[in-house]
């Protein structure tokens, strides 16, 4: 850290100082892993070059397994992306006060994710270069379209709604002139945080909180709705829509948690992310893994009932077949563990949220795993042949390319933008905490004597 | 740290660009490629000929753009395969434009078979030979040239032996794996000729193990019967096939019926249906006692009493005792043996793997006893014995002095074997690779016995003697690549030929090749090339081909069908119709009078037919001296009884020869896919992409196994394996296969790896053959399963 | 209205496989090599499929031959964000290979599994361009192609009995497969046309489409075995 920083710094309140220090202060450990997280991710724009000169044939694809990683992968992170928006819109709009110190590290997330998941369909078309012909001749009766349409918005409206909640902390970063100040004084777009500035802004997060949940929700609908509305054996289901929505917000709590746990290691949050918060997170992780298991028992429970061939010959490939070892491990990821350890107090502390929530990621990776290649492989008409399905190394690069290109930009994030919401935080100290006792007092019974001076 | 997130962006950005100008790069290159191909409409026609890939000689038409042949379609006018073709005959554009033909004529240079080659001049080369053959002449040697050809019919065929006698050899070595059924008809009827079927109007056909739906004779004149668009059939109904099989082939599997049955147990079965037919008199009696012979016991020559068929059968080929041989139910055996007597007219027709055994000929006439019994013979729907095509002969052969001593000499291969000539190019190779004298000068043509014989060994010995040996074939296949000169034959799409139907068929047909492109600059029609060299050798040689090209000679030949006052130049179904039935009533309408109008047509439409069979001449029944066929043909007796304790007609023997053995467990059951083009060439890739049967299964050769087999073995779906017997091994994939016997290995030939190597169960062969016959045994070979 | 068909006569079919190969011949259909195959990517838009039951000697096999079903409602069509996979008034289910964007979904929504997807360039080794049909283009990587009911043939047909001053008769429109099939098990023609066979067979008490709950309404009817 130059020494001109670190006296600007020193000048700012508590709050500030800790918040902005990772902004000024980068450690060694931060360029290898940076580094390191760099290769990986070069190395996946090599495969990923290969495959765009010598075709779809690079994967392991194939004739009907016709998805695979990368659709995986879409559906997997674009899921995560419910982590940050939904979450936070929820929270906003329920008023619950625990959130503030974690809302930003989220909608994080959401915005670097969602990119992430979004260009998977295009790493997976046999035509990239053909891309826009989705806009130029676009038919609106396909689900990929109503997709293509709706992750938009999606990607839009949690990309104004990660800005315009930062607005106050990027004046506060300008005012201290620590960083970039041409970057930060167009970014802070003249915000001086004056009152009649700050209701509106409050005002505007309102409205967004609100829109932006109904637009999250169809994302996830119409990403199930892509497989439903194929005729393809356990694909051809009603619940998909909610389903995937569940799950989405499932591995979103679970991705969060997550973060939650290094970015207190990694910069000394613990301030921020409390004991409390974690047990509050482990909670709804807790709701989430019995919703989890409600739907998929719905799901399976349908198709086994119906025991119609086709459904039962993908049915059977995955609980007892060649997808048992992916199944069961779903089973055990998603359910049995975040399970037995959230519904412990004494494990909903960082280490057990950890634990509970990198076990559900991975398994809501074999979630969608299990959803899209047992499926795939195991074709409607029984004359067909199986298929198999080994990825190739090219996908394999460019699934850990995404991994680590997706970590990489949100470390470079918290290099540039403060990752819990200071003006936030102050507003909770200054404003809430009063707020709070009154809202609080409000739901209450008045005390007989006032309520006799109000009569 | 700006220095290099700066480069990092540049390094980003150039990757881009690059990537795209890759991807742009891809895009251009297809797009030329559609350019190329020849998008602009171009000059397009349809030209009658004949598919020369298989036996079977389909009527085709070609489909030709601009010079390029780019399609092959059938010729509805062609009355056995009537528009349809098989897909190996559709494959056939990938032959005319196979990457490894052979363009120019090509000189040896190195060692044999190393690999070096000079190109010379057609020209050149056909005078390089000429000076050779007259070296032979000067030397009083003709019979020092020899020519082994494959499946060579019609006037190629003639022409060879023209040629050779002019020239003055007796070694013509047919290399075309003869099956041993013209013997049994031969003893029987006393003609010598492979019968035809009339399975258009048959009521059932009862096929023993001949694959008609894969690599018969003609597997189009199959389909046709089967698909019941042939024939006169005018209630629209079809006749029923059963196969008696040992192996469920497609034949099998698409058949009304299958019997699949124990290897080498056909003539039982057979005989089992007849001891039905007899006990239950549901045979024509009224058709054995006037036209056969040996029905009933009789007195020989010699005054001895001699058992006849009808007492043979009855006392050994009781049900229960047939069902225990061959595993086939009584019941199944009972209702066959009914429904051949119902469903007239019913045919049985012997499959060359019943003569491809120990004692085959006895198999093949067990089996034909049925027609015979059934009066199957001579009338719709059964056994027909037509005429050839009527083709003016080709000129008198003119023989000098030299050609007359060269003619008279014994020819290299020997003497046939009592009942045939099974395998005389086996026999020429033993006596060359051996002791006898080899012959100076080897033509090959349509062979190529380093890959295709069962002992490619003996056959490198033997070509190793002879000092020169010149290919014809268009392709670098083994034999062509141990020659000294390749003289490269054009493709049938580039020559003119003739295609007679084959003699499964009963009518009399002959189909016309004529070049549908031009061939590659150095590539020379084989005929053209031997009517060239005769008239270089000059004198008697070339006055006995006294044709310009192949194409005037076949002109010539069309003068036959011309003046012979029947049959029609190829027509659709209603000039068919219409000169059948005139023909029925004695009647002919000449449709040319003018024999340049009747050529021009003939090469229009295809060619020509006679599609009128005259089923009430007695010389089409039987020609032997008391004009009866004989069910026990005393020369067969007299064989028979001078080799002792052998088998006997009629006889009921146990499995003559092999066994499996510990070290040798799983039977070998070599067959032949229906969609291959030419044994030794690499397979079409249309066709290599798609092996009937299995649709899973591409390119790589395998071998089926049953489930129960591969298990006991331990060998999964898909390994690959060594098949090895005493004789050598090869590669393959395991395919597991309900449809195979237990203990059985169904063994395709034919195939070779994607990277050429050949996988051939022929090699594996024990050698065994009939020793009547003298045809060789492809099913008594034990072989083992070994992990590759 | 026209609304070509097909219908295959299973009891006449042989498996040979004719029909396979004349439509790679006709459509200029791309051979992959020897792996490529074996991972499942070779093509054919008319595949003959197998069914094998019991074991030695009472094996049995069912042979059906496969094109696109060209459904009237087709579920392809339906899911292409492009457009390019579609359906014409005459009921055929065609592809624009220019614009497809190779996403697949088409391929994932058809029941039938008759669509085939180009995963690399497809190799046209300089002696096979000499038999590439000139009517029918070859297709980039990257696209996905099907069966087309042979329509290059179609706009041909109508062409030749324009210039006749005649109306187009059934014969005049046969697609490969259907000329080629030695068994005459494939016809195709106009299913509302009277005076085609189609016409009649289709309403043949043997006759039945692949699974037909699904309501896609497939244009290719099997007449099953009789016996
Ligand atoms: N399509 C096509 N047709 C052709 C040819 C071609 O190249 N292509 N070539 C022609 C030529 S040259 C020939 S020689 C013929 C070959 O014609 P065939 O010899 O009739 O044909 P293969 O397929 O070799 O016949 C082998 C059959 O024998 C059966 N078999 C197996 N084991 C036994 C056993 O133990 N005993 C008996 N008796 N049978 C058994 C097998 O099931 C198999 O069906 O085909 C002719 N037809
Ligand atoms: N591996 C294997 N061995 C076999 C068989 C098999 O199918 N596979 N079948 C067995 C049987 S039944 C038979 S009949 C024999 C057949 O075996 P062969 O008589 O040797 O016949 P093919 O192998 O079919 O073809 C011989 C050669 O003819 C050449 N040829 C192809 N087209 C032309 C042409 O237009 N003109 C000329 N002049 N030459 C041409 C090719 O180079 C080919 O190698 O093989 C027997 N052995
Ligand atoms: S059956 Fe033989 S002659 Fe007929 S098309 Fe097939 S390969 Fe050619
Ligand atoms: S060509 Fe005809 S008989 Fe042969 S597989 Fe196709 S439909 Fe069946
Ligand atoms: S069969 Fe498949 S590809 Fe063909 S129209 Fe129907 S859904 Fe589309
Ligand atoms: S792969 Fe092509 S045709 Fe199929 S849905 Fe995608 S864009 Fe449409
Ligand atoms: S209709 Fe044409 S494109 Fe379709 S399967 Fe038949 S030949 Fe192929
Ligand atoms: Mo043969």
């Amino acid at each position: 850290m130059r020494g001109d920083v670190a006296d600007k710094l020193a000048t700012l309140p508590p709050d500030e100082q800790r918040l902005l220090r990772p902004l000024v202060d980068t450690s060694p450990r931060f360029y290898l892993l940076a580094g390191a997280l760099g290769l990986v991710v070069l190395w996946g724009m090599v495969a990923y070059s290969l495959q765009l000169r010598f075709g779809l044939g690079r994967t392991g694809l194939n004739r009907p397994e016709y998805w695979g990683i990368y659709i995986i992968d879409f559906v997997f992170f674009i899921g995560i992306s419910h982590a940050g928006t939904l979450i936070s819109a929820i929270l906003r709009v329920s008023k619950a006060e625990w959130r503030r110190s974690i809302t930003r590290s989220a909608e994080f997330i959401t915005v670097l994710v969602l990119g992430f998941g979004a260009i998977q369909p295009v790493i997976d078309l046999g035509r990239p270069d053909r891309v826009l012909n989705v806009v130029l001749h676009g038919h609106l009766r396909s689900p990929l379209l109503w997709d293509v349409v709706s992750i938009g918005l999606y990607l839009t409206a949690s990309t104004i709604y990660l800005y315009i909640p930062m607005i106050p902390d990027l004046a506060i970063i300008r005012d201290a002139g620590i960083k970039a100040p041409r970057l930060y004084r167009l970014l802070a777009i003249g915000y001086r945080d004056t009152s009649a500035q700050r209701a509106r802004l409050e005002r505007v997060i309102g409205v967004l909180a609100i829109m932006v949940i109904p637009i999250a929700v169809s994302v996830h609908t119409i990403i199930g709705w892509i497989f439903a509305m194929t005729l393809r054996p356990m694909w051809h289901s009603t619940i998909f829509g909610p389903y995937f929505v569940m799950g989405a917000i499932y591995s979103g709590i679970a991705a969060i948690l997550v973060a939650m746990v290094v970015l207190r290691r990694a910069y000394g949050l613990e301030q921020y992310f409390k004991p409390i918060h974690f047990d509050y997170m482990g909670r709804l992780l807790l709701l989430f893994s019995l919703l989890w298991f409600y739907f998929t028992l719905a799901e399976y429970l349908t198709a086994f009932y119906g025991g119609e061939p086709a459904e039962m010959r993908t049915f059977w490939a995955k609980v007892a077949g060649p997808f048992a070892v992916p199944f069961w491990a779903m089973v055990v990821c998603c359910f049995v563990i975040p399970l037995v350890l959230m519904c412990r107090r004494r494990f909903r502390t960082p280490r057990g949220t950890l634990i509970a929530g990198l076990s559900v990621v991975v398994g809501m990776w074999l979630e969608r795993f299990n959803i899209v290649v047992p499926t795939s492989v195991n074709p409607r008409w029984e004359m067909e042949s199986l298929a198999r399905y080994l990825p190739s190394w090219v996908e394999l690069s460019i699934l850990a390319a995404t991994f680590a290109g997706f970590i990489l930009l949100y470390m470079v994030a918290t290099k540039f933008f403060p990752i819990v919401s200071i003006w936030e935080m102050k507003e909770g100290r200054e404003q809430s905490v009063r707020d709070v006792a009154e809202r609080v007092a409000s739901y209450l019974p008045q005390p007989a004597a006032s309520a006799a001076a109000a009569d | 740290m700006t220095q290099t997130r700066r480069e990092f962006l540049w390094a980003a950005g150039a990757a881009a660009a690059g990537l795209a100008w890759y991807q742009a790069q891809e895009i251009t290159w297809t797009a030329e490629q559609v350019a190329e191909a020849g998008w602009e409409p171009g000059i397009e026609s349809r030209l009658a000929s004949a598919c020369l890939l298989c036996p079977a000689r389909c009527g085709i038409r070609g489909r030709i753009v601009d010079g390029r042949l780019v399609g092959i379609f059938g010729n509805p006018l062609h009355p056995m395969n009537r528009g349809g073709v098989c897909p190996r005959g559709i494959a056939g554009v990938q032959a005319l434009y196979h990457p490894e033909r052979i363009r120019a004529p090509r000189l040896r240079t190195g060692a044999r078979g190393a690999g070096g080659w000079q190109a010379l001049s057609t020209e050149g080369a056909v005078a390089l030979v000429a000076e050779r053959l007259r070296g032979l002449r000067a030397g009083g040697r003709p019979d020092g040239v020899a020519v082994l050809a494959g499946y060579c019919d019609g006037t190629m065929h003639e022409l060879w032996r023209q040629f050779l006698r002019a020239f003055g050899s007796p070694n013509y070595v047919a290399d075309d794996y003869r099956d041993g059924i013209d013997a049994v008809m031969s003893l029987t009827h006393g003609i010598s000729r492979r019968p035809a079927y009339d399975l258009e109007r048959s009521g059932l056909v009862l096929s023993f193990g001949a694959p008609l739906f894969e690599a018969w004779w003609s597997p189009l004149q199959a389909y046709v019967a089967f698909g019941g668009s042939g024939g006169d059939r005018r209630d629209g109904s079809r006749p029923r096939f059963v196969q008696v099989d040992t192996r469920f082939s497609r034949t099998a599997a698409r058949a009304q019926e299958w019997l699949g049955i124990r290897p080498g147990t056909y003539a039982t079965l057979a005989l089992g249906i007849a001891y039905v037919l007899i006990k239950e008199e549901l045979f024509d009696a009224d058709f054995v006692a006037r036209h056969v012979t040996g029905y009933e016991d009789r007195l020989d020559a010699a005054g001895r009493p001699q058992e006849g068929y009808r007492s043979r059968v009855l006392r050994q080929y009781r049900t229960e005792e047939v069902s225990a041989v061959t595993g086939v139910p009584v019941e199944r055996i009972v209702a066959l043996a009914k429904a051949f007597a119902e469903r007239r007219p019913a045919v049985a027709v012997i499959g060359a793997e019943v003569m491809q055994a120990p004692d085959g000929l006895l198999g093949g006439l067990a089996v034909h006893s049925l027609n015979v019994l059934m009066g199957s013979v001579n009338r719709p729907g059964g056994v027909l014995f037509p005429d050839d095509p009527p083709l003016e002969p080709l000129a008198a052969p003119v023989l000098d002095a030299s050609a007359r001593a060269g003619v008279a000499r014994p020819p290299i291969s020997g003497a046939a074997m009592p009942f045939g000539d099974g395998d005389p190019a086996r026999r020429f190779a033993q006596a060359v690779a051996g002791a006898a004298t080899p012959p100076e000068v080897l033509f090959i043509y349509y062979a190529n016995p380093l890959a295709s014989s069962a002992d490619s060994g003996l056959w490198t010995r033997a070509l190793s003697r002879i000092p020169f040996i010149v290919s014809c074939s268009p392709f670098l296949d083994e034999t062509a690549r141990y020659a000294d000169l390749i003289l490269p034959d054009a493709l049938p799409y580039e020559r003119w030929q003739d295609a007679p139907a084959p003699a499964s068929y009963p009518y009399p047909t002959w189909g016309l090749t004529r070049p549908l492109v031009t061939p590659p600059p150095g590539a020379v029609h084989t005929g053209d090339a031997l009517l060239a060299l005769a008239q270089q050798l000059g004198g008697s040689v070339a006055r006995s081909l006294p044709y310009a090209s192949v194409e005037e000679l076949l002109k010539a030949r069309a003068r036959g069908p011309f003046a012979a006052r029947r049959g029609m130049t190829l027509g659709d179904e209603f000039e068919r119709t219409h000169y059948r039935q005139m023909e029925e009533r004695g009647w002919w309408l000449a449709e040319h009078t003018e024999f340049e109008a009747f050529w021009d047509d003939l090469v229009a439409r295809g060619g020509w037919t006679d599609l009128f069979y005259d089923d009430t001449d007695p010389a089409r029944l039987a020609r032997t001296p008391d004009g009866r066929i004989d069910l026990m043909p005393p020369q067969l007796q007299g064989a028979l009884d001078a080799a002792g304790s052998g088998p006997a007609l009629y006889a009921y023997s146990a499995q003559p020869a092999g066994a499996p053995t510990p070290e040798f467990p799983l039977r070998l059951m070599p067959y032949r896919v229906s969609t291959l083009a030419s044994g030794t060439l690499a397979l079409e890739p249309w066709l290599a992409e798609q092996p009937t049967l299995f649709p899973d299964r591409h390119w790589v050769p395998w071998v089926e196994v049953h489930p129960a087999t591969a298990e006991r073995l331990g060998l999964e779906d898909g390994t690959m394996l060594w098949v090895r017997s005493s004789r050598g091994r090869y590669r393959a994939r395991l395919k597991v296969f309900p449809g195979t016997a237990p203990e059985h290995v169904g063994a395709p030939y034919g195939l070779r790896h994607p990277d050429g190597e050949l996988a051939n169960p022929l090699q594996l062969l024990d050698g065994s053959a009939d020793p009547l016959t003298g045809v060789p045994c492809w099913f008594t070979t034990f072989v083992r399963l070994e992990q590759a | 209205m026209t609304r070509w068909g097909m219908v295959i006569d299973l009891g006449r079919c042989t498996g040979c496989a004719a029909c396979e190969v004349a439509c790679k011949s006709e459509n200029n259909i791309a051979t992959v090599s020897p792996d490529q195959a074996d991972l499942g990517r070779a093509f054919a838009w008319m595949k003959v499929m197998t069914h094998v039951e019991g074991e030695f000697p009472n094996t049995t096999m069912r042979f059906v031959p496969r094109p696109c079903m060209h459904c009237d409602n087709p579920p392809c069509v339906q899911v292409c964000p492009v457009g390019a996979t579609y359906i014409n008034d005459e009921g055929i289910v065609g592809q624009i290979y220019a614009r497809c964007i190779g996403c697949r979904y088409c391929a994932n929504a058809c029941p039938y599994t008759v669509k085939y997807f180009n995963w690399l360039v497809p190799e046209w080794p300089e002696t096979a361009r000499a038999y590439l049909n000139p009517d029918v283009s070859v297709r980039p990587k990257g696209v996905i192609e099907k069966c087309t009911f042979c329509h290059h043939r179609l706009q041909k047909a109508r062409e030749d009995a324009q210039a006749l001053g005649r109306e187009l008769r059934e014969e005049d429109y046969q697609p490969a497969c259907a000329e080629v099939c030695p068994t005459g098990a494939i016809v195709f023609g106009d299913l509302d046309n009277p005076r085609h066979r189609v016409h009649a067979l289709k309403d043949d008490p043997r006759a039945m489409r692949l699974m037909e709950d699904l309501g896609t309404e497939p244009k290719v009817y099997y007449l099953t075995p009789r016996d």
